[in-house]
């Protein structure tokens, strides 16, 4: 296994008095698909937004190829890692290609974006299934395309960590398995990607590994195999979860 | 509709360019007493000496402080992400109101060699400048609510001592101060004006530079932040510049509104949200829309003068209740 591109040592975060997250250490290598997981509260979009810089953690650091966050220059770090936010104003008024480019920021130094930045910015769009909303404005987009469009601007980033918190919200089911093998191509192709989501299946069946959050801390840090293999850890979730492996390869995890 | 690419914002640049100039070549001559252009081509006065003298440094004055308002306006809209906002939304116009209407009770005319209503206004501003940041950082960091709740109480705390000295002044101060606080235009001197318009344009350049920034603000801060921008810094900057073009602005003019509400919504409406073509587009079309308020208000009701603010009010309250009413604005 390669080089860990993102190393989270002994983070704690506590905002008035409340301890959210306490020793949280983890190590992600290029070409992993995290998911992160946990109940409502658990401090999922808080890690995420340390990991991304939004928030300086309380206690810890954490390292970006080798280098503590703090050290980076926003511009570098935004050619770095790309963070896909779990919701956005909804009465924005630019055009979805307008925001795509947005993620061109740190690489165009001109005052318009380039010829390329603009070529990336529409692959990026095809690869999220928008380029044909691009001259739409945001408002008028449903929440939905509206997410497909938020994500093709962090891939206009051309990260190497892509953080995403709950990509997947207001998905109908085929853009949400779209999304999730997007993700992996994303991941096969050497991005780290962490993705905090609450769809069991969706991780089950994409994702490389599952970070399970509890109690300020982690509770699973474990390969889907090992998930599937000892579901110790669904009574996180519910007591109402079960693995279910049914006559082909995949497991499933059905509701009671 | 929208504007795409660099050869359509040359198009809409060039006709706001070619309004700014056109209103900075006809303005001064229209006004109460008729300006003959011969007699201006040879210089015979008097019509030689009102054109000099006072029509064309008013029409300046007017044509760069509602730039600035216009542009402090759209500025703010993206920097607070709210389309109500102002040059007077973060209390410094306020604070330079305060300023200037005490230095109009007290009497002073002159402070160390400058009107009293101007080291008044920019006193003021500074004051609450100081006092808004103060409030508003946390941890090291600002953020846009704690701007907004910090310069919306500074702003009614100034409200409120501005009536209070309005009440406890003369009749005659009280007077100045009510006319004061419409805000119009005066023909001023050279000198001042040239360093107004030093001032407005240096850091209209610096702002309008930063448009992408803006851009990614009026999305959201942590957008901004996790495409690349120093959110605090940018923040500050902002807060700064708008704060000087409104405060110097104030200063001279006196609270002229609805010219930093109105002229930014109305190209957002008609060119899309992208700063770089409305930021440069607002400062010459809010120019060209205060000179013509200040022209027409020398006119209508000749040989009264009706102050440039009130025509601005005119014009601007229906025009923003037309634009919400056809849904153009965001």
């Amino acid at each position: 296994m390669s080089e860990p591109i993102v190393r989270v040592r002994d983070i704690g975060w506590v905002t008035g008095g409340v301890t959210v997250l306490e020793h949280v250490g983890f190590d992600v290598a290029p070409g992993e698909l995290v998911a992160i997981m946990g109940r409502n509260g658990a401090g999922k979009s808080t890690l995420l937004d340390i990991i991304g810089g939004l928030r300086m953690p309380s206690e810890g650091v954490v390292a970006i190829a080798d280098r503590p966050l703090a050290e980076w220059r926003p511009a570098n770090r935004a050619r770095v890692v790309a963070h896909l936010p779990q919701n956005l104003r909804a009465d924005l008024t630019m055009r979805a290609e307008a925001l795509v480019l947005m993620g061109r920021y740190a690489h165009a130094a001109q005052w318009f974006e380039s010829d390329d930045d603009r070529e990336v910015a529409h692959t990026a769009m095809r690869r999220c299934d928008c380029l044909q909303y691009r001259d739409r404005s945001l408002g008028t987009l449903s929440g939905g395309e509206r997410q497909r469009v938020l994500l093709a601007a962090c891939l206009a980033q051309q990260p190497r960590v892509l953080l995403l918190d709950e990509p997947t919200t207001f998905l109908d089911v085929d853009q949400q398995l779209h999304c999730f093998t997007l993700l992996r191509d994303e991941a096969g192709g050497g991005t780290a990607c962490l993705a905090v989501t609450h769809d069991i299946n969706l991780a089950l069946t994409f994702c490389t590994r599952l970070i399970v959050l509890a109690e300020h801390s982690i509770a699973y840090d474990m390969l889907v195999g090992a998930a599937l293999a000892d579901p110790s850890w669904l009574r996180v979730f519910s007591d109402r979860l079960h693995v279910d492996r049914g006559a082909g390869t995949a497991a499933w995890v059905r509701y009671q | 509709m929208t504007a795409h690419r660099p050869g359509s914002f040359a198009i809409w640049l060039c006709g706001c360019t070619a309004l700014f100039i056109t209103a900075a070549v006809v303005l001064p001559f229209i006004g109460p007493s008729r300006i003959d252009v011969g007699h201006v081509w040879n210089r015979q006065n008097p019509d030689w000496s009102i054109l000099t003298q006072l029509r064309t440094s008013r029409t300046l004055l007017g044509l760069f402080a509602g730039g600035a308002l216009a542009l402090a306006g759209s500025l703010f809209q993206s920097m607070l992400r709210d389309a109500l906002a102002t040059p007077y939304t973060l209390g410094v116009s306020t604070g330079a109101s305060l300023g200037a209407v005490l230095a109009i009770a007290g009497n002073w005319h002159m402070t160390m060699g400058v009107t009293g209503v101007w080291a008044g206004a920019l006193t003021g501003a500074a004051l609450v400048l100081l006092l808004v940041m103060g409030a508003a950082r946390r941890d090291r960091q600002l953020s846009v609510s704690g701007l907004l709740l910090a310069g919306i109480a500074i702003n009614s705390i100034c409200g409120a001592l501005i009536l209070l000295v309005h009440g406890l002044t003369g009749v005659s101060q009280s007077f100045a101060i009510s006319r004061w606080l419409i805000g119009s235009l005066d023909a001023i001197e050279f000198r001042t004006l040239a360093v107004y318009v030093t001032v407005i344009s240096m850091i209209s350049l610096v702002t309008i530079r930063q448009a992408r920034q803006w851009n990614l603000l009026a999305v959201g801060e942590a957008w901004a932040a996790t495409r690349g921008a120093r959110v605090t810094r940018a923040l500050v900057g902002g807060y700064l510049a708008g704060s000087v073009l409104a405060a110097t602005t104030v200063a001279l003019t006196g609270p002229i509104g609805f010219v930093g509400l109105v002229v930014p919504h109305l190209l957002r409406a008609r060119m899309g949200g992208d700063d770089r073509l409305v930021m440069p587009c607002a400062f010459l079309v809010g120019g060209a829309l205060l000179a013509s308020c200040d022209a027409l208000g020398r006119v209508v009701l000749a040989p009264a003068e009706v102050p440039a603010g009130a025509i601005t009010a005119f014009i601007g309250g229906p025009h923003l209740i037309w634009a919400i009413r056809k849904g153009t604005t965001r």
